[in-house]
């Protein structure tokens, strides 16, 4: 690569914007907080991202393919309390972590079924099924915090060394669903029925299993980030995941993809999700007002993709 | 017949009350290559929509290599060998060139991956099959320009292992050039006992290329002959249901003291097209050729404002040098774009909206959807638009009418300037008369009109001066008196 195409790549992929976002609020804090650069805090920081990034990851997919999934927040509510109470009552942890990616994985096949098969728009199905698994979660607890703090909690607030578990599962399936969306027939299928269904099926792809598959993807992606959440805080809530959904969301499009389909790299979708961790953080440590944090994370969103789209608009439209 | 590939007997479709179809029968041999003629809205589209699975028939049977099939869905049709190139293109824009020409499976090997070096290479042969070598298959197909998008389609098709394959309007969008390239191929398919159905308005094609003609005419097949037995005015009688004469069209001479209605001066953009220069009078039909890739849709665009000027200027006598297509469409201009389905057509939105976004008609501050319809049925007679009615929207219509009614919008905003970019494409050659016939009688009123076409008789016959652009470069600028094929031709591939 010359220079000029360094900089068309930057100027061209709001992943790279994002990418330099992250670069200048790293760099700021490391000067602004003397704690900020503690293994400590690092590892607090890859928590963060942990969740948002794992569950991004689904949802970037169901955006890619033309969709969206609301209904994520909800399953990790869902799936958290699965854990504690499956695991509570028979005693076996695994059988916990099983319930709580089951719990997911089934949301997520429903969500795939009605919209494809009953043809009703995603928005509206997950929108459904965000307050169908909510209710749910309070429903079995009875609206009361379940304790989770045996082994399957692990996977939550459990380190290796200075490195938490769940930030080496985000790595791991960040290289598992990069490989999946651009080596595998089925990811590749992915982008087509996004970009044009229409094609896609004149071309003999499956469009309603594609569709299908993405979002039993993504709800079983929430599951794990139910267990995930809930063993963090060794205590499953039923409004553990509370208006998560915008979040994911958020770093998916900060990541490059485009909410129209067809578009959007993996690896951007978990630089998205880190942005937002970092952001989290830096409030927390410069002690500014939890309020404040949530106008910035809306409008690093409007900044980053709208320079993104003043950089191509001629292509647009 | 015993030795057919596919035979079709009663095929029959209606969409919703509109019967599409009256029980077609038509059968097909390996090595054969059938033509497959009709008006805009004869059901062309719609029955070879059937044969490849594309669309559900309500009667008739199908049988494939001599055994009752019944195809439910493209997959099948595509597994059994047919291949089916549609009217309107189909690549996935986002994906890579090699992904559209292995879409589905994309050669994934026994690992599960796709062995991206591999399906690059493959890519290119093919590619380089189709004459196309100079496609880099990394590239997203959605930045490759209609006439490219129309050549990785056909190599898609070599891509799969085709029994049948079925080509809808397939040099639509081609120069002659690439056109021969593309019957190169076709009889090298043929001759490895392929059968192709081909699909066209050119006639000069069909005799090029088939073995047979079948002529639909209101869902019915109306002829059914080898070509040898075939004239061009019987299947025009066929087509239409009577004899039919072209009146020769007389291209009008400009008066050298017309006013000028628009003068480029040198004008380029960045890189792609110019300098050119010209200067367009009251009345005047410029006629653009070039071949594919020559600049010929960039010049349009520079004119009407869709790209930055670079170089040079636009002068026009009320000053007003447009920026935008807005300030364009405000200023007396109206375009007529290439890619009907992508930058034409609002799909969803009726045909009276088609016509009218050009042009509201508003009464008392709100739109007065009355005069909105009758604005469109005074086009829908004129141009011969086959239709339920102007409610109905514009998608439901056949190729060659949505390209009626987005001319139709062109001339509703009564424009000074008319641009086209292949005002014809996929319009039969009645209405192509129809056109033409439409298009002087407006010069003569006072539009001047610039059109771009890759069809030479087109261009010689409508033209009163041609401009050939070759590489961005004008090559030619000349008065239509005289002007010989050759000449423009010459021009076209002129190094210059
Ligand atoms: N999806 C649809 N819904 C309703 N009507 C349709 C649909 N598709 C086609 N038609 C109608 O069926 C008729 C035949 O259309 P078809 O596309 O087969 O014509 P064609 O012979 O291919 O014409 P052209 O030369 O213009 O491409 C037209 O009158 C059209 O309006
Ligand atoms: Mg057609």
């Amino acid at each position: 690569m010359n220079a000029e195409s360094v900089v068309r790549f930057v100027r061209t992929r709001r992943e790279a914007t994002v990418l330099a976002m992250l670069v200048l609020v790293f760099i700021g804090l490391t000067f602004a907080s003397e704690f900020f650069l503690t293994g400590r805090n690092l590892s607090n920081v890859a928590r963060q991202i942990s969740v948002v990034g794992i569950v991004a990851l689904g949802q970037a997919l169901v955006i890619i393919a033309g969709g969206i999934d609301l209904s994520v927040g909800s399953v990790i509510g869902l799936s958290a309390v699965t854990a504690a109470i499956v695991s509570a009552t028979t005693g076996m942890p695994s059988l916990g972590i099983a319930g709580a990616i089951g719990i997911g994985m089934a949301i997520g096949f429903a969500n795939g079924v009605l919209i494809t098969k009953l043809r009703i728009n995603p928005f509206i199905t997950t929108l459904g099924t965000l307050s169908i698994a909510r209710g749910a979660a309070l429903l079995i607890t009875n609206g009361n915090p379940q304790r989770f703090d045996n082994w399957a909690a692990f996977l939550g607030y459990g380190k290796i060394g200075d490195i938490p578990v769940q930030f080496i599962l985000l790595v791991v399936l960040t290289i598992l669903v990069w490989l999946f969306a651009t080596r595998t027939r089925w990811g590749r299928n992915v982008y087509a029925v996004g970009d044009n269904a229409r094609a896609a099926r004149l071309a003999g792809i499956d469009v309603a299993k594609t569709r299908i598959l993405v979002f039993t993807v993504s709800g079983s992606l929430a599951g794990l980030g139910g267990l995930l959440l809930g063993g963090m805080l060794t205590n499953a809530n039923p409004n553990l995941g509370l208006g998560y959904e915008l979040d994911v969301i958020a770093a998916v499009i900060l990541g490059g993809v485009a909410l129209s389909g067809g578009r959007g790299s993996i690896g951007g979708v978990v630089i998205g999700a880190a942005l937002i961790g970092l952001l989290r953080n830096a409030f927390v440590l410069l002690n500014v007002s939890g309020y404040w944090q949530t106008i910035t994370i809306g409008l690093v969103v409007i900044l980053a993709v709208g320079a993104d789209s003043l950089n191509r608009r001629s292509e647009e439209d | 017949m015993t030795d057919c590939l596919l035979s079709a007997r009663g095929i029959a479709k209606s969409f919703d009350q509109n019967r599409v179809l009256h029980g077609v029968d038509f059968d097909i041999s390996a090595g054969q290559v059938v033509a497959l003629l009709g008006e805009n809205g004869a059901g062309k589209s719609t029955f070879v929509n059937i044969l490849s699975g594309a669309l559900p028939r309500d009667g008739g049977t199908i049988r494939w290599g001599g055994e009752e099939t019944v195809f439910r869905d493209t997959r099948s049709a595509l597994d059994a060998g047919i291949i089916h190139i549609h009217q309107e293109l189909s690549l996935i824009s986002s994906l890579s060139v090699m992904e559209n020409l292995f879409i589905g499976d994309y050669m994934t090997g026994r690992s599960g991956l796709i062995d991206r070096k591999a399906l690059a290479a493959r890519a290119r042969e093919l590619l380089a099959r189709v004459g196309a070598g100079h496609i880099d298959p990394r590239v997203e197909a959605g930045s490759l320009s209609t006439a490219e998008q129309q050549i990785v389609e056909i190599a898609k098709a070599l891509a799969r292992n085709a029994r049948l394959l079925i080509l809808d309007e397939p040099t639509a969008s081609l120069t002659p050039h690439e056109a021969e390239a593309l019957f190169a191929i076709v009889r090298d398919l043929r001759a490895h006992g392929v059968a192709i159905i081909f699909i066209s308005h050119r006639f000069d094609e069909v005799f090029a290329i088939s073995d047979r003609v079948v002529v639909l005419r209101d869902g019915r097949v109306v002829g059914d002959r080898p070509v040898a037995e075939t004239t061009r005015a019987g299947i025009i009688a066929d087509m239409t249901g009577r004899a039919f004469t072209f009146d020769a069209l007389e291209t009008p001479v400009i008066a050298e003291d017309a006013p000028v209605r628009l003068k480029a001066d040198a004008i380029a953009d960045k890189g792609r097209v110019g300098p050119v220069s010209f200067a367009l009078r009251k009345g005047e039909i410029l006629g653009i050729f070039g071949l594919v890739g020559a600049g010929r849709t960039e010049l349009l665009e520079l004119l009407c404002g869709l790209r930055p000027l670079a170089g040079g200027t636009i002068t026009r006598p009320d000053g007003v040098v447009p920026r935008s297509s807005t300030e364009a469409w405000r200023s007396g201009l109206a375009l007529l774009p290439e890619g009907r389905k992508t930058n034409g057509i609002l799909p969803s939105l009726s045909l009276a909206e088609n016509v009218a976004v050009a042009k509201r008609q508003k009464s008392g501050g709100v739109l007065d959807l009355g005069a909105e319809k009758s604005l469109f049925a005074r086009f829908h007679e004129a141009l011969g638009i086959v239709c339920s009615g102007p409610g109905q929207p514009i998608r439901r219509l056949s190729g060659g009418n949505q390209q009626k009614v987005i001319f139709a919008r062109c001339l509703a905003s009564e424009p000074d300037i008319l641009f086209l970019d292949e005002p014809t494409h996929g319009v039969d050659v009645r209405t192509k008369a129809d056109i033409y016939k439409q298009i002087q009688d407006l010069a003569k009123k006072g539009m001047s009109v610039v059109f771009v076409s890759s069809e030479l008789p087109e261009v010689l016959a409508l033209a009163s001066t041609v401009m050939v652009l070759s590489r961005g470069r004008q090559t030619l600028l000349a008065a239509n008196r005289g002007l010989t094929e050759n000449d423009v031709l010459t021009a076209a591939f002129a190094q210059a």
